[in-house]
C-alpha cells in the first residue's frame, strides 16, 4: 500500500538534491490542477482501501436472494449483484485487493524491467542480446498461456494474478529502459564520466537512471490502470482472483452477462477501475511535468 | 545498413530453433492431457490410451519435437489433434483477418495519436491539451471486453449500422478496430505529447527558434522527428502484440482470427496448433523489433547499429 | 517551409482519405443495412443464419463429440436410426429393425430410393462400409466405440443387413443412432475430406465452412422425403453471450443457441423474438468424494443435501430455469424414476453434521472449470454451505488442468479431489451412459467419472445385469432399483437439471431442441 507514496518520495528527494527543494517541487505540483484533484483522489482512495471495511454499509459476501439485481436505490447505493450482495460494499472492500493487486504487480515489474534495461542497453553486446531476446519470448508468448502456466505452476489465487500481470510487464519497462539508456549513453558527460574512471554501477545510476526516470514514471502511471485491466481480463478467461472475491475486475467480468439486462452491475465496478485509472495517470502527467528537468515551467 | 539487417534476420534461425525448444517444452510442460481432453469425461483408461496412440503422445517426447522439426522443415505444420485438419489451413484461413485487423487498428490508432499528442504539446495545458488527454486516458482505462460490448449495444443492437460480429467484409473489421485500437491510440497520444514537451524544450529547438526557424517548422521538423523515436518503440510493441490476435477482442466480436484459434487449441491442448502458433508470433514479433531497431537509427542517426 | 507544405499535403490526404473512408464505411452501411433489410426479406423464404455459442469442430459424423458439430451434420447426414424431439430413439434410413434377445443380433431392412448427394445409391453395401470405417480406422476409436465389439456385419440382401455383437452393449441401439452414412465413394476415394465436407442422405448438402467463422449449408433438392425447406442455412459460432444475444436483436441471426438465462425475459417481451425451453438431459450436481473423510460418513453428505436450496440455485444460478433434480439421471432419461427430495432444512442440516462428530463445521474445496456459469454455482454452494459452518474454498480451474488433477490420481487413495462442481450429459435413450461412468466401482478415474468414489456392489450387479439383456420392462425394473438406492446413498449434491432455451426472430418455426442440446432445423420455415 505504501510503494506509490515510496517512489513518489525518492523521486521528490532526488529532484530536492538536483534541481529545487521540495517546497519549490510543492509549488509547481500546485499549478498542477488536474494532478492536485486526482491526488486527493487516490489519498481517499488508499483511506478507503485500509478502512474500507470498517464504513461498508454492508457485508460484501453477505448473499441475499430476496434482492437480486437491484438498480441502485437509497438502501444499496450501486445497486445490488447476482446474489443480492450490495456493490457498494464490495467496490468499498475491494478497493484495497484491486489497489494491491497493481501496486505489487507494477512495482516488481518495474524494478525487475529496469535492472533488466539498464544492463541491456549500457552493456550492449551478448548481454543484451540475450536479455532483449528473452524479453521477445516473453513477449510472444500469448499472455494466456503465461497465465494458464502461472495459476498452473502455483495453483489459482490472487498471488498468483499479481505475478502474472507482472510478468506482462517486465519486458516492456525492459525494452523501454533499454531505448532511454542507449539514448542517454551517447551523451557526453556519460562519456566523461566514463573517461573520469567512474564505476559501471556509478554510471548506471548517476547518470543514466535520471535519464530515464521521466518515461519511467509516465509508463508507471500507465502500467497500474493497466495492471488493474490485466487484473480483468484474467478474470475475464476466468484466471483472476477468487470469484466470491469483491475484486474489480472480478465483478467487472462477472457481471459482463448482465450489460443489456441490469448494467448496473457492471458500470458501477466499471466507473471505479475508470476512475482510479484516470487519477493516475494524471497525476503522472503532473509529476511528469513537474520532474522532468528538461521541461521547464515557463 | 543492409549488412546489417542480413545479419539479423541469419540471427533469427537459432533464435527461432531455441524458442521451438522452449515453447515444446513448455507446452509439454503445464499440465493438461490433450489425450484425455480428447477422449471426454466418460472415457475409459483404455479409450484415452487408444487415443494417445492414435495422436502420436504416446512416443518419447524427443521423437515428437524431432518429428514435428522435421516436418516443418519440410513445410508442414502437422496436423490438430482435435479436427484433424491440417494446421497451415486452420492457419490460412484466420492470419489474414488477424493481419487486416492490426492493420487498420494501427493505422487509426497511429495517426490519431500522433495528431492528439501534437496538439496537445502544442498547446500545453490548454483547453486541446485538456481534452486530448481526457481522450487519450479514456482510452487506456476502459477494459476491452467492456468497450467492446459497449461498441456492440450501441452501434449495432441500437443503431444497427454494424454487424455483431463474425467477418462479412469491411464493416466487420470497424467495432473491432475501435476496440483494440483505443487503448494504442491513447498510448501514442501520450508518449508523443510528452517526448514532443520534452524536445521543444531542447537546446537544439531553442536554437532552431533563434535561428528565426517558422514555429510549424521547428515543430514539425525536429521536434516530431525526435519524438517519433519513442512513439516507435511503443508502435512496434503493439504490433507485435496485436499481430497475435486479441484473445479478449476476437472472443467479444467472434472475430476469426489467431487469437481465438489459440484459446481454443489451448483449451483442447492441440499441441501441434499451440506449437506453430507460438512459432509464428515469436518470428513476427522478432521481424517487428528488427524493425523498430532499424527505425531507430533512421530516426536517430546518433544511434549505431554496430553488434 | 518545404516540410509544412509535405506536413499539409499529408494532413490534407489523411483528411482526404478518412473522408473518404468514412464515406464508404455509411455507404458499406448503408447498402450493409439495405442488404440485411433486402435479405430480410429474402430470408424471409430462403435463408437462416444460426449462432450458435461454439465453433464446429469436425465434420466427420464418425469423430464427432461435440453437440454443434452434430447438430450440422444432423442436417447433412443421417443414420439408420435417428432421435426424434424427446430424444427417443426413432427409424430414419432403416424402414424396420429388430434386436435378438441375448442382445447381441441386430438385423436392419434399409428404406429404398435414397440417394447421397453425390448421386450413390443407400444401400446395404454402403452401410457396410460405412460400419466398417468406424470399426477398422483406429482414429476413429473413441467415438466408434460400441463399434469396436462388433464382431460381423452380413449383407442378408440389397436392402437388408444383420450387425453381431462380441458382447452385449446397452448403448448399441443409441450407437446406432449417432452413426450417420457417409456416401461410400466418399469413403472409399477421398476420405481425408471427410472432417471438412462430408457428403450424406440428408434434406442439407454442404456448401463451405469458413473455421472459426461460418459453415454453410443448403437444400438438396433430391431428398428421399421431399418437403419444402429454407433454401440455404448459415451457422456462425459466436461464443460470447452478448454478442449473440445481439445478433438476434438486431436481426443478424433468426436462431440462436443457446440464450443466455439472464437475457431471457428481455427476449421474451420482445415481440420480434420468440424464446423457447426445452427440459435437458443436462444434470448440474456436486459429486461428494465418499471414499474419504469427511464426506465418507453419509450423515455429512445428507447435511450437504438439506442445507443447498434447490429453488434458490434455479433462481441464483439458473436465472429461473431448470428443474430440480430429482432422481441420480435428468427426467427425459429413459427408464427415469422420481425420488423424494432432500428438502430445504438447515436446522436438519446443522444436526446431521453435528451427529456426524462436526459440530462446527470444517474446511473443504471445492473444484471446477473456469465457465463463468461454474463459478457462479460453486460461489452459491459456499454461500449455502457457509450456513451450517463447512467453510468452502473455491478452486476453479482451466479445463486441462482441472481434468489433470482429477484423472491423474491412479488410485481412490491419491485423489485430492473432495468435491466437484460439474454436470452431466447423456443420450435420452442412452440410460447406460448416464449411469454406469458415474456410479460403477469399475468408473473410477482415471477409468471413468466416478469422482464421488461411489461403490455399491448391489448397485454394481444391477447395471450390469441391465447392460447384458434386450428385454425392456426387465431394464426398466433394473434401473428404477438403482435410482433408488443410489439417490439413498447420496454420492452427490443433486442440484437441478437445466432447460435449454433457444430463441428464433418471431417469422421463424420449425426449430426444435433436442434434450441432448442438439438444434435440428431440418424442418424449419421462414414467413
Amino acid at each position: 500500500m505504501t510503494s506509490p507514496t515510496t517512489v513518489q518520495n525518492s523521486q521528490v528527494q532526488n529532484t530536492q538534491r538536483k534541481y529545487s527543494p521540495l517546497k519549490e517541487f510543492w509549488k509547481s505540483f500546485k499549478k498542477q490542477k488536474a494532478a492536485l484533484v486526482a491526488s486527493i483522489f487516490i489519498g481517499l482512495l488508499i483511506v478507503i482501501a485500509i478502512i474500507g471495511p470498517y464504513i461498508a454499509p454492508y457485508d460484501p459476501f453477505e448473499p441475499n436472494y430476496n434482492a437480486l439485481l437491484e438498480g441502485p436505490s437509497a438502501s444499496h447505493l450501486a445497486g445490488t449483484d447476482e446474489y443480492g450482495r450490495d456493490i457498494f460494499s464490495r467496490l468499498i472492500v475491494g478497493a484495497k485487493i484491486s489497489l494491491m493487486v497493481s501496486f505489487s504487480a507494477v512495482f516488481l515489474g518495474l524494478i525487475l524491467g529496469t535492472i533488466l534495461g539498464l544492463i541491456s542497453g549500457y552493456f550492449g553486446g551478448w548481454v543484451d542480446k540475450i536479455i532483449m531476446r528473452s524479453c521477445d519470448v516473453l513477449f510472444s508468448f500469448p499472455d494466456l498461456l503465461l497465465a494458464i502456466a502461472i495459476v498452473a505452476l502455483l495453483g489459482p489465487g490472487i498471488n498468483n494474478v499479481i505475478i502474472a500481470v507482472m510478468i506482462f510487464s517486465v519486458p516492456s519497462f525492459a525494452r523501454l529502459v533499454r531505448g532511454a539508456t542507449l539514448n542517454a549513453k551517447e551523451n557526453v558527460y556519460v562519456e566523461a564520466a566514463q573517461s573520469m574512471g567512474a564505476s559501471h554501477v556509478r554510471v548506471l545510476w548517476k547518470h543514466i537512471f535520471p535519464e530515464t526516470i521521466s518515461e519511467l514514471i509516465i509508463f508507471v502511471t500507465m502500467r497500474i490502470g493497466t495492471a488493474i485491466l490485466a487484473a480483468s481480463g484474467l478474470s475475464f478467461l476466468g484466471l483472476g482472483a477468487s470469484p466470491e472475491m469483491p475484486e474489480w475486475g472480478v465483478m467487472l467480468s462477472s457481471g459482463r452477462d448482465y450489460l443489456g439486462t441490469s448494467s448496473h452491475v457492471v458500470i458501477m465496478p466499471g466507473i471505479a477501475i475508470f476512475l482510479t485509472v484516470l487519477a493516475f495517470n494524471l497525476i503522472g502527467d503532473g509529476l511528469r511535468d513537474v520532474l522532468d528537468p528538461k521541461i521547464k515551467n515557463n | 545498413m543492409w549488412k546489417y539487417i542480413a545479419r539479423r534476420t541469419v540471427e533469427m534461425i537459432p533464435i527461432l530453433i531455441v524458442i521451438s525448444i522452449l515453447t515444446f517444452l513448455f507446452i509439454h510442460f503445464i499440465p493438461g492431457d490433450p489425450a484425455r481432453l480428447v477422449a471426454g469425461k466418460d472415457a475409459t483408461l483404455e479409450d484415452v490410451e487408444n487415443v494417445r496412440h492414435e495422436l502420436g503422445l504416446d512416443k518419447p517426447i524427443l521423437k515428437q519435437y524431432m518429428d514435428y522439426m522435421k516436418n516443418l522443415v519440410t513445410g508442414e505444420l502437422g496436423t490438430s489433434l482435435t479436427t484433424g485438419l491440417p494446421v497451415i489451413d486452420m492457419f490460412k484461413t484466420r492470419f489474414m483477418p488477424s493481419l487486416h485487423l492490426t492493420f487498420l487498428s494501427m493505422f487509426w490508432a497511429t495517426l490519431m495519436g500522433l495528431v492528439i499528442g501534437v496538439f496537445s504539446a502544442i498547446n500545453k495545458n490548454k483547453w486541446p491539451d485538456y481534452f486530448g488527454m481526457v481522450t487519450a486516458v479514456s482510452g487506456i482505462s476502459i477494459p476491452g471486453f467492456w468497450l467492446g460490448l459497449l461498441l456492440i449495444q450501441l452501434f449495432s443492437v441500437q443503431l444497427g449500422l454494424f454487424p455483431t460480429g463474425g467477418l462479412d467484409g469491411f464493416s466487420s473489421y470497424i467495432l473491432p478496430s475501435l476496440t483494440l485500437g483505443a487503448g494504442i491510440m491513447s498510448m501514442i497520444a501520450r508518449f508523443t505529447r510528452s517526448s514532443m514537451l520534452e524536445t521543444l524544450q531542447a537546446d537544439f529547438i531553442r536554437t532552431g527558434r533563434a535561428k528565426g526557424l517558422k514555429e510549424h517548422s521547428v515543430i514539425v521538423t525536429h521536434a516530431l522527428r525526435n519524438s517519433l523515436i519513442s512513439v516507435v518503440t511503443v508502435a512496434g510493441l503493439q504490433f507485435g502484440f496485436l499481430l497475435g490476435g486479441s484473445v479478449v477482442v476476437e472472443t467479444v466480436f467472434s472475430f476469426p482470427g489467431m487469437g481465438r484459434l489459440l484459446i481454443d487449441s489451448i483449451a483442447f491442448r492441440d499441441y501441434p496448433v499451440i506449437q506453430s502458433a507460438l512459432l509464428l508470433f515469436a518470428f513476427e514479433f522478432i521481424l517487428v523489433n528488427l524493425i523498430v531497431d532499424v527505425l531507430y537509427t533512421v530516426l536517430n542517426p546518433k544511434i549505431q547499429l554496430n553488434s | 517551409m518545404n516540410y509544412v507544405k509535405k506536413l499539409v499535403f499529408v494532413i490534407l490526404c489523411t483528411l482526404l482519405l478518412a473522408a473518404c473512408a468514412e464515406k464508404d464505411n455509411s455507404n458499406a452501411s448503408n447498402t450493409g443495412d439495405k442488404s440485411t433489410t433486402d435479405s430480410g426479406t429474402a430470408s424471409s423464404k430462403n435463408e437462416l443464419v444460426i449462432a450458435v455459442n461454439e465453433n464446429f469442430i469436425s465434420m466427420d459424423p464418425h469423430n464427432t463429440g461435440d453437440t454443434n458439430s452434430s447438430s450440422v451434420q444432423e442436417t447433412m447426414l443421417e443414420g439408420l436410426l435417428g432421435f426424434n424431439a424427446d430424444g427417443q430413439i426413432i427409424k430414419v434410413l432403416a424402414d424396420d429393425y429388430s434386436i435378438s434377445e441375448d442382445a447381441l443380433v441386430y438385423t436392419f431392412k434399409l428404406k429404398e430410393g435414397v440417394t447421397f448427394h453425390d448421386g450413390e445409391q443407400f444401400n446395404a453395401e454402403a452401410v457396410k462400409v460405412n460400419i466398417e470405417r468406424i470399426m477398422n480406422d483406429e482414429s476413429l476409436r473413441l467415438y466408434s466405440r460400441g463399434f469396436s465389439l462388433i464382431s460381423d456385419v452380413e449383407i442378408l440382401g440389397d436392402y437388408e443387413i444383420k450387425v453381431t455383437l462380441k458382447e452385449p452393449y446397452g448403448p448399441m441401439i443409441t450407437r446406432f443412432g449417432v452413426a450417420k452414412m457417409i456416401s461410400p465413394k466418399m469413403i472409399k476415394e477421398n476420405s481425408a475430406d471427410i472432417p471438412k465436407k462430408p457428403v450424406g442422405t440428408g434434406p442439407y448438402k454442404f456448401v463451405e465452412w469458413v473455421q472459426g467463422d461460418h459453415l454453410t449449408i443448403e437444400n438438396f433438392d433430391g431428398y428421399w422425403d421431399g418437403g419444402e425447406r429454407v433454401a440455404k442455412i448459415t451457422y456462425k459460432p459466436v461464443p460470447e453471450n452478448g454478442s449473440r444475444v445481439a445478433m438476434l436483436k438486431a436481426g443478424d441471426a433468426q436462431v440462436i443457441y443457446p440464450v443466455p438465462a439472464q437475457n431471457i425475459d428481455e427476449l421474451s417481451n420482445s415481440k420480434d423474438v420468440e424464446v423457447n425451453k426445452v427440459p435437458s438431459t443436462i444434470a448440474h450436481y456436486v459429486s461428494l468424494n465418499t471414499y474419504k473423510k469427511p464426506l465418507d460418513d453419509i450423515k455429512v453428505r445428507q447435511a450437504f443435501n438439506y442445507a443447498v436450496d434447490k429453488d434458490a440455485y434455479l433462481k441464483v444460478v439458473n436465472a429461473g430455469l431448470g428443474l430440480p433434480l430429482d432422481s441420480i439421471i435428468p427426467s427425459k432419461t429413459v427408464y427415469y424414476k422420481q425420488q423424494k427430495m432432500y428438502e430445504h432444512n438447515i436446522e436438519k442440516a446443522k444436526e446431521l453434521l453435528a451427529e456426524a462428530g462436526y459440530p462446527d463445521g470444517f474446511d473443504i474445496e471445492i473444484w471446477g472449470n473456469t465457465n463463468s456459469d461454474t463459478m457462479k454455482g460453486m460461489q452459491f454452494i459456499q454461500q449455502q454451505l457457509g450456513q451450517i459452518g463447512v467453510k468452502v474454498e473455491i478452486k476453479s480451474m482451466e479445463e486441462g488442468t482441472l481434468s489433470d488433477e482429477i484423472y491423474g490420481a491412479q488410485t481412490p487413495d491419491d485423489a485430492k479431489l473432495q468435491m466437484w462442481y460439474v454436470s452431466w450429459s447423456a443420450y435420452a435413450s442412452d440410460i447406460t451412459n448416464a449411469t454406469k461412468p458415474l456410479f460403477h466401482s469399475v468408473s473410477f478415474p482415471p477409468n471413468g467419472a466416478n469422482t464421488a468414489y461411489y461403490h455399491n456392489t448391489e448397485a454394481d450387479q444391477l447395471m450390469d445385469e441391465a447392460n447384458s439383456i434386450s428385454d425392456v420392462d426387465r431394464q426398466a425394473e433394473l434401473y428404477e432399483k438403482l435410482q433408488e438406492i443410489v439417490y439413498q446413498d447420496t454420492p452427490w449434491i443433486f442440484l437441478g437439471v437445466d432447460e435449454v432455451v433457444y430463441g428464433v426472430r418471431s417469422n421463424v418455426s420449425g426449430v426444435l431442441v433436442n434434450p441432448t442440446g442438439g438444434l435440428d432445423v431440418k424442418n424449419a420455415k421462414v414467413e
